[in-house]
């Protein structure tokens, strides 16, 4: 070994002071090094070195956290939320890799149509990409668990939440690196944020009531009559949700769904086992 | 005995269909068994006490707590453990990972603790050697045990199992029986099966359900004395039985009502079961 662990964390340790990740770094370190295992016996009194070395014994079957789970307790999110999170199911390759290839497509659209005002298809595809993540991502047609999860104690909004997040997060940070690579629009390429979070807020109110896979359908049904409408007003033109006045609809909308949203959070909680029950298991239940 | 779940007039449509119809029990510590062909209800039964989907009518209590409020379904939730009928995992993650999940779901959020009760479960389910191996590594019945050990994070006074034993093979079953009987002291089970057997050796209760009702509500003895004097052997298959079939030794086991003269042999639980079913059909078709 060539370093050891600290004498006041052993203490802490031993007195299961230690946070994370400190704590995991001393859990990996123990299980290795003599020495530290045995300033430890000597540094805590015997009540609380029993319940460290039982701890020790707990965490030699627990599995190392992935390097994104890792990066988020660095970063300060509670190892249990820092579980939930990479647990979110849409979170995963094969979502990621459709996604990065829905943006590709559109920004190359965008390269080869260069003589557009903006870019139309990007910013059209751009907002419905997080609203769709955050439709899978909580509800029977992805989450294997969903059914667990629902008769969890955990309230329901908090994981919604927390996935939202979780998705939204990847979700807005793919749609910022394909707008780094529109760089002739300037900020005009950015004109897809602001109705990501309106139709993505929008979406999760009217999930409340009608379930989450409906209320993500409409709104992204919405969106798209919406464009097709405007496109067909006028089609050269900056299409009008990607105006300065389309904008500020869309922050308002945004501000007021999430509103609503907030206001219908203990209602959640029992809506969505009435969605459970007529979105996944109507006429297989009985 | 003290009832720990009482239910009084539970009902529940689905579209068209009565899935559950006026629906009253009382269940006490131990396992019961809920008997009764597919389409009887007995999933529903179990969705709506544990909270998964609201009854239409009704009410129950869980160990003391109603969960019509939304304080009472999360404390019913924190003392309630459930095995879905198909019960899902994330597949990349090892039975360890999965229960630790289920325990962030279940608010064990102390790091130390969630693992100590994970090492716990998973060895009261005889896993504890494949705790580190991909879930979509393991043997179907493997699979249904990491289920349980999920069920069983928090030691809840309340479980449910929707038909655990089914798609096992006879050993694996035999297993699963003896974690469910010693998953049965000291809390109330309620196990829904189409396997006789399974109630024959586990149950001090059973409950038989068919057409979204309880059609009989007794011990295994009870359930099999409806059958006493009512199942006979004959040489040839007798037309007027309600049900018959060649057993190895040649003769014919016909179920229903006996001509005079039969040669009556003793009944067992699923002749029973049958019976009850089969006047549980007449009534309904009256």
């Amino acid at each position: 070994m060539t370093w050891h662990v600290d004498a006041g964390d052993l203490r802490a340790y031993a007195q299961g002071e230690l946070a994370p990740p400190m704590l995991w770094s001393a859990d990996t370190h123990l299980m290795a090094c003599a020495e530290c295992r045995e300033t430890l016996a000597s540094v805590g009194d015997p009540v609380s070195l029993d319940a460290g070395w039982e701890r020790l014994d707990a965490e030699l079957d627990a599995p190392r956290p992935g390097l994104f789970e890792r990066m988020l307790v660095r970063i300060g999110v509670a190892d249990h939320t820092a579980r939930l999170l990479t647990a979110t199911p849409v979170l995963r390759r094969s979502w990621l890799g459709a996604v990065v290839a829905v943006l590709v497509m559109s920004v190359a659209a965008a390269h080869a149509a260069r003589t557009a005002e903006s870019p139309n298809l990007f910013l059209a595809l751009a907002p419905l990409l997080p609203l769709a993540g955050v439709a899978v991502s909580y509800g029977p047609a992805l989450d294997p668990t969903y059914e667990m999860a629902v008769v969890a104690p955990l309230h329901g909004f908090r994981l919604l939440m927390i996935r939202t997040v979780a998705v939204l997060a990847a979700g807005l940070g793919l749609n910022g690196l394909a707008t780094l690579a529109l760089p002739g629009y300037g900020l005009r390429a950015l004109a897809w944020l602001l109705p990501a979070l309106a139709l993505t807020s929008t979406g999760l109110a009217l999930s409340a009531r009608l379930g989450p896979v409906l209320a993500p359908s409409l709104v992204g049904g919405a969106w798209v009559a919406l464009l097709l409408a405007a496109h067909a007003h006028d089609a050269k033109a900056t299409l009008v949700p990607f105006t300065a006045a389309g904008q500020g609809v869309a922050a308002a909308v945004a501000a007021l769904a999430g509103g609503l949203l907030f206001l219908a959070r203990d209602r959640f909680d029992r809506s969505r086992s009435a969605r459970f029950q007529s979105d996944h298991f109507r006429g297989t239940a009985v | 005995m003290t009832p720990t779940v009482s239910a009084s007039g539970l009902s529940l449509r689905y579209g068209g269909t009565r899935a559950l119809d006026d629906v009253s029990l009382r269940l006490t510590q131990g396992v019961t068994g809920l008997l009764g062909p597919n389409g009887a209800g007995k999933t529903t039964l179990l969705r709506v006490l544990a909270t998964a989907v609201p009854p239409d009518s009704g009410a129950f209590t869980v160990l003391g707590h109603d969960p019509g409020s939304s304080s009472g379904r999360q404390e019913v939730r924190r003392r309630l453990g459930y095995l879905p009928q198909t019960p899902g995992f994330h597949p990349d993650f090892t039975p360890f990972e999965f229960v630790d999940y289920v325990a962030i779901l279940k608010e064990l959020t102390d790091r130390a603790a969630r693992h100590r009760e994970a090492r716990r479960v998973l060895e009261e389910v005889a896993l504890g050697d494949v705790r580190g191996k991909r879930i979509k590594k393991l043997s179907g019945g493997m699979r249904q045990r990491v289920a349980l050990a999920a069920a069983l994070v928090g030691d809840p006074g309340f479980l449910v199992l929707d038909e655990p034993t089914v798609g096992l093979d006879p050993e694996q079953r035999m297993r699963f029986r003896e974690l469910i009987a010693r998953a049965g002291e000291g809390r109330t089970v309620l196990l829904s099966t189409h396997q006789t057997e399974d109630v024959a050796m586990l149950c001090h209760r059973v409950l038989v359900m068919a057409g979204g009702r309880i059609r009989f509500d007794g011990t295994p003895a009870e359930l099999t004395a409806r059958a006493a004097g009512r199942v006979w052997s004959s040489a040839e298959r007798d037309a007027g039985a309600k049900a018959g079939w060649r057993t190895g030794m040649g003769t014919f086991r016909n179920v229903g009502d006996p001509p005079a003269g039969a040669e009556l042999v003793e009944p067992t639980l699923e002749d029973g079961y049958l019976l009850t079913l089969d006047d549980a059909g007449a009534e309904v078709a009256a």
